[in-house]
């Protein structure tokens, strides 16, 4: 679970504050998506709810983030980041260099955390099946696509077993196909139960694995719902965020799209409502 | 166990670094001053060449031991990034043909970022990778190095950093010291023959002018190592100028000794 | 990576450190005892674990590639130009050709080839990823160990992005020699500036990811992997540490000249 409570904050080198007020709870299994503009300050709201800031990147803060009942500031980092697992953009700097193979790569945060050798191997074996790369395993990272590799980055945190995970735009960099490859495993994930918040510009994958999807414009949260609702809302043009494509072809349609039914978002709601 | 005692819980790491470092000056300084007794001036039989190669190291081990020990993670996430600028400039310069090593440049930024125990530490393990994948004939030379690394630390703390005008003579300066640095190991363990015919025909120009082995190499330094690195300083410093104020900024040594300049930090859209 | 190569021998096998122990005690016999023909002894030693690690042309391809151009200098540099005294054995114009001149370039040169070599035998057998780890588990400070692998596997990836600019130069036609290397350098300045300044601003999200795999995390840390070792091989490294100490005490004592 993680907790914001009236969160305003400011990064160090400058006095504008980026998040205003912020103020949600984001439950136990749920896959909360966050959408926004750029400049909006959804990778701040990523770096908040995972702790590093405060830890690393300093900054004036009021309120606070918990996660798990727990201050973050109050934590200790190296406690914190097996605790809430945080995926960024770029693949090719996920991948830790440390390690000369994918399987090592896996294992890399559970050394660090100094697990036995034994619970090492099992869990990174494990994760290996479940994100169905076991064949990569031999593979140097580097040789992966960009794809392949952020389900490695995916994985080495996820192999750490923490209770949430926080994902920036994970497929910001990738091809279609690394894309489908990484909503693939998320869609693995959030059956485990795990607390998910995933910044996203790609609505419509979102909208495909999402409970929930908070709007964040200016700073501030604007609004909050389900994927069905808030996807569809006519004011997410004018805050900058885009749409799917099956709301605009409902809305474009006019009155083929039947009359009060709401706007889809999905390709099977968008069928369903132009079948009629 | 090296680390758990450099990690503090016995020996704490500078302790390390200050030995390696008195190490390698007093290895210099016996070999300029009180040269070893033998048939020849350090030359054929005598222990000039062990010497030089053995206190290097064992002073070179001691500074990295001490230096690695205790970098936060940002810093060590740099060196990586600034070894391969090493490289990668270093060889795009040897293609291009120019009369210039330039091949510290990620070093001395590292130490203007991070500081003289950072800046130490990714010379010499700039050298030990240029050792382990191009050739391992530069390994004795990690000493050099790490003195580059080093003093660009201290010149950033002495505020050098804020002017052009003054990174260059910094750079010509930390030159003076590599190249005085290495020219024991030029003159002993290599015999006076460089990386290239050129500069080999200076160290034998200098001999048949009467110069001892170690005068050779030293005044050979002395003309080409200060104009490598007083560029080397000036390319850092152009780089470091080009980079968002709040990346530099972000450092607590860049903070603490106001290496750039307390200007009023740009005001910038922080984060997304 | 440069120089690994992948093999399955029994040296290959052994435990990084026992070969690391073997190079640096070979190095510090070649320049502890001072009689010149000394080091080839050592160096003939040295070709037998070469060839029994199956690496014998790489290693002869590469020594020869770098050690060709040190032995003409240096018997061109200290040859003709030596600047101490003793015997001459003739003279070349206004150049003597000494004996001493010719004994320190012969022994110079010799100890350098047992430098080269011993740490080419090292590198051509031991995988730096393995290295790594071994001197880790040792006590060696991981970061070096984090540093010396991540820039390993990161230089390639440098290399290939500036080949890429430099093709595109050729591309344009900027580089047909008639630029000379200034006009050259000015032209790929503004290409190569982006990829170390991207570099650069990366290594905050680096930084980030290393700690989200807690390693700035104290304590203790495990390997996943088990580098094995040997009884034999730790008697091995302590005879071989030994006789360097022996070297060096006959060094000091000035036996054996």
């Amino acid at each position: 679970m993680i907790t914001f409570t009236d969160f305003t904050y400011a990064y160090p080198t400058s006095d504008a504050a980026v998040l205003r007020g912020i103020a949600t709870e984001i439950p136990d299994g749920q896959l909360c998506g966050l959408v926004g503009p750029g400049g909006a300050g959804k990778s701040t709201f990523a770096y908040a709810a995972s702790g590093f800031i405060p830890h690393v990147m300093g900054g004036e803060s009021t309120g606070g983030v918990s996660v798990d009942g727990r201050p973050v500031a109050d934590t200790p980092l190296s406690e914190l980041v097996a605790q809430v697992g945080l995926v960024l953009q770029d693949p090719f700097n996920q991948i830790s260099g440390a390690k000369f193979t994918v399987r090592e790569e896996l294992a890399f945060g559970l050394e660090n955390l100094g697990l036995p050798r034994a619970e090492i191997i099992a869990r990174v074996d494990d994760m290996l099946d479940r994100l169905g790369i076991a064949a990569l395993r031999d593979r140097s990272p580097y040789e992966l696509s960009g794809g392949q590799q952020q389900l490695v980055a995916l994985g080495s945190v996820l192999v750490m077993r923490p209770s949430v995970l926080v994902l920036d735009e994970p497929t910001s960099q990738l091809d279609p196909a690394g894309t489908r490859l990484v909503f693939g495993a998320l869609d693995e994930v959030r059956r485990t139960g795990i607390t998910v918040l995933l910044v996203e510009h790609k609505l419509e994958q979102l909208a495909g694995v999402a409970d929930r999807v908070l709007v964040l414009a200016g700073g501030e949260l604007r609004l909050d719902g389900p994927p069905e609702t808030v996807l569809a809302d006519p004011r997410l043009a004018e805050w900058g965020v885009g749409g799917t494509r099956f709301t605009e072809a409902a809305r474009r349609a006019g009155d083929r799209w039947p009359a009060g039914r709401p706007l889809p978002v999905t390709l099977d709601a968008a069928v369903e409502g132009f079948a009629r | 166990m090296i680390s758990t005692a450099v990690t503090g819980r016995r020996i704490p790491p500078w302790t390390y670094t200050v030995l390696g470092t008195a190490v390698i000056l007093a290895t210099y300084l016996y070999l300029l001053i009180d040269r070893p007794s033998s048939l020849a001036e350090g030359g054929q039989g005598s222990s000039a060449a062990l010497i030089a190669l053995g206190g290097y190291l064992v002073g070179s081990v001691l500074v990295v031991a001490g230096a690695t020990a205790k970098l936060p993670p940002s810093t060590v996430a740099m060196m990586p990034v600034a070894i391969a600028i090493n490289v990668v400039i270093g060889q795009l310069v040897n293609v291009l043909g120019l009369p210039l090593f330039l091949d510290s440049i990620g070093t001395v930024i590292v130490g203007v970022l991070a500081g003289s125990a950072a800046g130490a530490a990714t010379g010499t393990l700039a050298n030990i990778i240029w050792g382990l994948t191009i050739s391992p004939a530069s390994l004795p030379f990690a000493v050099a190095a790490a003195a580059i690394g080093a003093l660009a630390g201290l010149f950033a703390r002495a505020g050098a950093f804020r002017r052009l005008w003054t990174a260059l003579p910094a750079g010509l300066l930390t030159g003076v010291v590599a190249g005085m640095i290495s020219a024991p190991i030029a003159a002993f363990v290599f015999g006076g023959a460089g990386a290239s015919a050129g500069r080999t025909a200076l160290n034998a120009t200098f001999q048949a002018f009467g110069n001892s082995l170690l005068g050779a190499t030293t005044l050979s330094g002395l003309i080409s190592d200060p104009l490598d690195k007083l560029v080397s300083f000036g390319i850092a410093f152009v780089i470091l100028a080009a980079l968002p104020a709040r990346f530099r900024e972000r450092s607590p040594f860049v903070r603490k000794y106001a290496v750039f300049g307390r200007r009023k930090a740009v005001l910038e859209a922080g984060g997304s | 990576m440069a120089f690994y190569q992948a093999g399955d021998s029994r040296v290959h096998r052994l435990n990084p450190v026992t070969k690391l122990v073997f190079a640096l005690v070979l190095i510090i016999a070649a320049f502890a005892i001072n009689v010149v023909w000394w080091p080839a002894v050592l160096w003939l030693v040295l070709l037998p674990a070469v060839a029994a690690s199956g690496v014998f042309r790489p290693f002869m391809s590469r020594t020869l590639r770098y050690f060709i151009p040190f032995i003409a200098l240096i018997f061109l540099a200290q040859g003709l130009f030596y600047p101490e005294g003793g015997p001459v054995l003739f003279h070349l114009g206004p150049l003597s050709v000494k004996v001493n001149g010719l004994l320190f370039a012969a022994q110079t040169a010799l100890r350098l080839l047992v430098l080269i070599d011993a740490f080419l035998f090292l590198l051509l057998t031991t995988h730096p990823g393995l290295l790594m780890s071994a001197l880790t588990e040792r006590g060696m400070p991981p970061n070096i160990s984090y540093v010396v692998s991540a820039t390993l596997q990161i230089i390639p990836t440098f290399r290939a992005r500036a080949q890429g600019i430099l093709q595109a130069q050729r591309a344009r036609g900027l580089d047909t020699g008639g630029g000379g290397p200034i006009r050259r350098t000015r032209s790929l300045v503004p290409l190569v500036a982006p990829l170390v300044l991207g570099s650069l601003t990366d290594v905050e999200e680096r930084a980030v990811a290393m700690e989200a795999r807690a390693f700035g995390a104290p304590g203790r840390r495990t390997s996943l992997a088990e580098i094995p070792d040997s009884a034999a091989q730790k008697a091995a490294r302590w005879l071989m540490w030994a006789f360097a100490a022996a070297t060096l005490v006959a060094n000091a004592l000035g036996v054996v000249s």
